[in-house]
């Protein structure tokens, strides 16, 4: 098993939404979203075992690398986070991740998710630690893993479901929003789903996260379209 | 409210009992697919009746009343109100004559803009709004109220709502049918100087009050469509 299709779909996607961006960022344009999807198409390309096993023998054997996608995952979801809520002119999303409580609750996770990370016993590679599943720490560390992006995601929820409902809004604008919103629904979706114990997801173990990173990634490809392709509305307003 | 295309298709041999399809489209200066797919669909739109009609040299309006749902219309037709013909007017007319007779230079103008304008749709339902016409308009025909607003933020009013208004407000029945475009001026019975008269009947009083609510309404649109726009630009420069 070298990894779902979708895994790979998302990777790529990841790539070449990245790669597009190249030549605005040389120019100094969206800069936060091109470091997130950089960083997204990292964590995505060690989630699969053929990416993983080598990247984790170079960091030493004892699934560094897990500990690199967990990281490169929160960083994903602040830099999406605050780019959207800027997008969106939602100053309470805004806050709600940057401002005290944000801060306390990105520090919290990311020293929960060192400490548990620490006190496992994890002595060979194993990507998405899938031999360690037994153990309470890593449970738990994974439980944290996706809390800190369902929290984001459901704070951009609304705002972007609201986009999508936006009558006077460029129709590529509403098909993103909605593909964005569906994308953290997803995101949220998993998180709160397995918290459940003994929850067998199924096929949707891998589709909601990979699908969601499809969802989002595909909605932030279609506003570079749009923004390329796009003029200023030409009509004379006072015609 | 389309007509069926079996009824289109009686009425069709009426008129021109030789003609192919064919030669139909050729004298209406339709499209050949667009009348073929509204017939397979079992739906032949107004406007492309009313171009049949105009191309075998028939009256438009008598020919649409043929019609179930629309044979009322000949009997239902009557000069526009004074409100109707003034929502045709566009803004800048009407600012034209307030300013030519500031500085005392005319009265009146003659040469208007045309119409349907942008908004002719939108300021025409209002010109005939007793007070709930749209409540009522979607009772009687069963489409949901944020539609028929959708259809008219969108300039656009399908010809059986725009009749049935007319029958709810009792203008003239083809009054819809003329500031939707699909009648002309005359086909319509809306005389050629109807809009200029009546904007040039208007007291000084009463065109500077017409001025304001167009200049009021002109501006919550161009602030709603300065918000959509900084919204766009918030989108791109943020996430494109």
């Amino acid at each position: 098993m070298s990894g779902h299709p979708i895994q790979w779909a998302a990777l790529l996607l990841c790539v070449l939404g990245a790669l597009l961006r190249v030549p605005g960022v040389r120019r100094g344009r969206g800069r936060m979203i091109f470091a997130a999807l950089v960083l997204m198409a990292i964590a995505v390309a060690l989630s699969l075992p053929p990416i993983y096993l080598p990247v984790d023998g170079v960091l030493g054997g004892w699934n560094a690398a897990n500990l690199v996608i967990r990281l490169s995952l929160y960083a994903v979801v602040v830099l999406l986070g605050l780019r959207m809520a800027a997008a969106f002119g939602a100053e309470r999303v805004r806050t709600l991740i940057v401002g005290p409580a944000g801060i306390t609750v990105l520090l919290v996770t990311v020293a929960a998710t060192l400490i548990l990370f620490a006190l496992s016993d994890l002595p060979v590679s194993s990507t998405g630690l899938a031999e360690y599943a037994g153990q309470p720490t890593v449970e738990q560390y994974a439980d944290i893993g996706r809390l800190y992006p369902g929290y984001v995601s459901a704070c951009l929820v609304v705002p972007a479901a609201t986009g999508s409902l936006r009558s006077g809004s460029r129709p590529a604008h509403r098909i993103a929003c909605f593909l964005l919103a569906a994308g953290f629904f997803s995101v949220l979706c998993f998180a709160v789903l397995e918290l459940f114990q003994g929850l067998d997801l199924g096929v949707f173990e891998v589709v909601l996260p990979f699908g969601a990173i499809l969802l989002v990634v595909s909605g932030l490809t279609l506003i570079w379209f749009s923004r390329r392709r796009g003029r200023p509305r030409q009509r004379n307003p006072l015609a | 409210m389309a007509v069926t295309a079996k009824a289109f298709q009686l009425w069709r041999q009426e008129i021109a009992p030789t003609d192919s399809v064919s030669d139909l489209c050729r004298s209406a200066g339709i499209k050949r697919s667009t009348l073929a797919q509204q017939l397979v669909r079992g739906k032949v739109s107004v406007s492309t009746l009313l171009a049949v009609a105009r191309g075998y040299g028939l009256d438009p309006v008598c020919a649409l009343a043929q019609f179930e749902g629309y044979t009322d219309l000949l009997t239902g037709m009557r000069a526009p109100t004074s409100a109707e013909l003034l929502s045709q007017v566009s803004h800048r007319d009407i600012l034209k004559l307030l300013v030519a007779r500031g500085e005392g230079i005319g009265n009146g103008l003659s040469d208007l803009d045309p119409f349907p304008h942008r908004n002719s749709v939108r300021a025409w339902v209002e010109a005939i709004d007793p007070g709930d016409l749209r409540q009522q308009l979607s009772e009687r025909s069963g489409i949901a109220r944020q539609n028929l607003s959708a259809q008219l933020s969108a300039g656009r009013l399908s010809p059986g709502l725009a009749i049935e208004a007319s029958r709810i407000a009792g203008v003239s029945l083809t009054s819809g049918l003329v500031v939707t475009g699909l009648l002309t001026c005359a086909e319509g019975g809306w005389p050629v100087t109807g809009r200029a008269d009546a904007l040039n009947a208007l007291s000084d009083t009463d065109l500077v009050l017409l001025a304001r609510d167009r200049l009021d309404a002109l501006g919550k649109q161009l602030r709603k469509a300065d918000a959509d726009e900084n919204r766009d630009r918030a989108i791109w420069d943020n996430l494109g």
